[in-house]
């Protein structure tokens, strides 16, 4: 990076040169500036693409989305949505990032380190340790055992960490293994019963892997999978981030309008704002339609299409497809109604 | 270069095999997230059936049956109404400015489905192999045995289906209904009339001596005249299997209303007090000799629904 175009009169006073920055700490500092920047911005401009698409590429109604919905709440249903996302970015870079760590050390001297191992170098452990922390809390159940693996990498966990002795080792990793089935035994029994092949391929296969992932690749290797990994990690991120971009903002619901009396009408949409005159909803349909307060008589939340669930399979009464904080929160408002309105509007 | 040892480049040839793997697998999953469901949903159904779009569904009732279908003072009543409200609430039709309750006599259940003038019956309509080649059914959601309702003067001279045989005795049936084939196959003469109900107003006029039909609906009539009748206990034999009538051409219909008494029947097998047990417990309840719960429903299909994760337990 080079130094800036133009600066103030005091502000170059306070900087007697401007060449490039080598000092470690100055280094830190800058590179703390543009992560916390990107912390904020990417967020931000996610959030004014998804209102975007929100309005369905209407001008107008973006502006009108843009007037009512609240900064902090933008930002909150964007982590909602997205933090499942954003953990598996991490996940993924750290966890390379550290194999890769390790196996650089087999290349010739003054060969440039991959990206990842860069950014793992330069990653505080707590930060790596709070990435999987969140993954943990939001992804869905039946992928959380690929978490094993990836943490194991991620700190570089060898099996010969649990005991120096082989026959201890054994026997601590066959009392994990054993806890895991006893845990996991009737879904996986289940599963099979469904011929839901992929979900006992992921419930069992990731932790046999962990316990060979870490230590270094062969030198061969070690710079197309940089190569490879880098490409992927990011054509994934794109790849996800879509879904999350054209996730709706605003809560779905059912308005129930009394147009002239006794006659009614469902109108399925977002609601954008309430004030003493209208209730201004966004259609789901398209177009934002402005209801006169006085004729709303009913209404209801729906869930999307989007929520409906793959499989019927559970861990523990906990559905495969929910994650640990979603499966908690259901434990904490066990019952679930959908309004019979939410069924019939189109 | 320094010589790897054998060991190492086995151990680092099984890191890059369990890298690789572990790399496929978060594919396979990041796909597997994306890729429709599987199982159809309750709201693919819906939308197969002939009532998406409509703004009312039309239920035909009968309305001349105490306890399980009887219209009084303008309300529609009895247990066969509660079901028919909770399947067509399911449905996305809740509360009855979205039913159109159709009356209907016994014999004309069958060619109101198959006419399209309702969508759904909710009638005592017994699953028989003969009907189901006319109509689907969902179902049962009740299980019913053939009975006899005399007057008390005579609960001491019918007790048997002999006596029923006896010709002194002029036993009532209505037309088009399971028991009417059941008395013949017994060899009971029995007088075919449209309704219950009139079999029920001809005993009381002296017409009539008994009056064969489901113990639901004769425990409807025992409730209205407690003192002047009685059910009698006879071996027909056969257990009636009551469904919801749904028109052939209608599957998705059918598997719709068939996942909606299951999930019912499901709440009332985990103790929580389901649609079905409110409706019993409102009506034939309190009249039937012994408790009943709910059976199973057949050929239930697999669907998803919104609420399939919420906890069980």
């Amino acid at each position: 990076m080079t130094a800036p175009v133009a600066t103030a009169p005091d502000a170059a006073a306070h900087t007697p040169q401007a060449a490039p920055v080598h000092d470690p700490a100055e280094r830190r500092a800058r590179a703390s500036q543009s992560f916390w920047t990107a912390v904020v911005g990417v967020p931000a401009v996610f959030s004014v693409l998804r209102l975007g698409v929100e309005a369905g590429g209407e001008l107008q109604t973006t502006l009108l989305l843009v007037a009512n919905v609240g900064t902090v709440n933008l930002l909150a249903g964007f982590l909602t949505t997205a933090a499942r996302l954003l953990s598996t970015g991490l996940v993924a870079v750290f966890a390379l990032g550290a194999v890769l760590r390790v196996s650089v050390e087999r290349m010739p001297p003054g060969v440039r380190r991959p990206v990842f191992a860069r950014w793992v170098d330069i990653t505080p452990a707590w930060f790596v340790l709070a990435s999987f922390l969140l993954a943990l809390a939001t992804w869905p159940l039946l992928y959380l055992p690929l978490l094993v693996p990836a943490f194991v990498a991620a700190f570089q966990l060898s099996p010969e960490r649990l005991h120096e002795q082989p026959t201890p080792r054994l026997l601590l990793l066959g009392a994990g293994f054993a806890g895991y089935l006893w845990l996991l035994g009737p879904t996986l029994l289940d599963a099979w019963q469904q011929r839901e092949l992929l979900a006992v391929v992921l419930l069992v296969v990731p932790l046999v892997l962990a316990l060979f992932v870490t230590g270094p690749l062969p030198a061969a290797v070690i710079r197309p999978l940089a190569s490879i990994t880098e490409a992927a990690v990011l054509a994934m991120l794109v790849w996800a981030a879509l879904p999350v971009i054209s996730t709706p903002v605003l809560p779905l619901t059912v308005t129930t309008v009394e147009s002239s009396p006794g006659v009614t009408e469902d109108v399925r949409g977002h609601v954008v704002t309430v004030d003493d005159v209208n209730m201004v909803l966004l259609q789901e349909r398209g177009g934002v339609r402005y209801v006169p307060i006085g004729q709303v008589r009913a209404q209801v939340l729906c869930p999307s299409e989007e929520e409906l669930p793959r499989r019927q399979l559970r861990v523990r009464d906990f559905h495969v497809e929910d994650s640990l904080l979603e499966g908690l929160g259901r434990r904490v408002r066990p019952v679930h109604r959908i309004d019979a309105a939410c069924r019939t509007v189109d | 270069m320094h010589e790897v040892p054998p060991r190492h480049r086995l151990r680092a040839l099984a890191t890059t095999l369990a890298v690789a793997l572990t790399m496929t697998l978060a594919a396979a999953a990041g796909c597997d997230n994306r890729r429709e469901p599987p199982l159809p949903s309750v709201l693919d159904k819906l939308r197969e059936s002939h009532i998406d779009g409509q703004s009312k569904i039309k239920i035909g009732v009968a309305t001349t049956e105490p306890l399980m279908g009887e219209l009084r003072n303008g309300i529609h009543t009895g247990f066969d109404v509660e079901i028919a409200r909770y399947v067509a609430a399911s449905l996305g039709f809740a509360g009855d400015q979205r039913i159109q309750w159709v009356p209907l006599a016994t014999e004309d259940r069958i060619p109101a489905l198959q006419g399209g003038t309702v969508d759904l019956i909710v009638s005592s309509f017994s699953i028989t192999e003969e009907r189901k080649k006319l109509v689907s059914f969902a179902g049962p959601y009740f299980v019913t045995t053939q009975e006899v309702l005399v007057p008390k003067r005579l609960r001491d001279h019918i007790r048997t289906i002999e006596d029923l045989r006896k010709p002194g005795y002029r036993i009532c049936t209505s037309g088009g209904s399971t028991t009417e084939t059941e008395l013949e196959r017994h060899q009971v003469k029995a007088y075919v009339v449209k309704e219950v109900g009139d079999c029920v107003k001809g005993m009381r006029e002296g017409r009539y001596e008994a009056v064969s039909s489901d113990e639901t609906i004769l425990a409807g009539f025992l409730s209205q005249y407690p003192t002047e009748f009685e059910l009698v206990d006879m071996p027909f034999g056969t257990s009636e299997l009551l469904g919801v009538g749904v028109p052939i051409g209608d599957p998705a219909l059918r598997d719709l209303v068939a996942f909606f008494l299951q999930k019912s029947y499901l709440e009332g097998r985990n103790g929580i007090s389901s649609p079905w047990l409110t409706a019993y417990n409102r009506t034939l309840g309190p009249w039937l000799k012994a408790d009943k719960s709910q059976p199973q429903p057949l050929d239930v299909p697999k669907l998803v629904d919104f609420d399939d994760k919420a906890p069980r337990r």
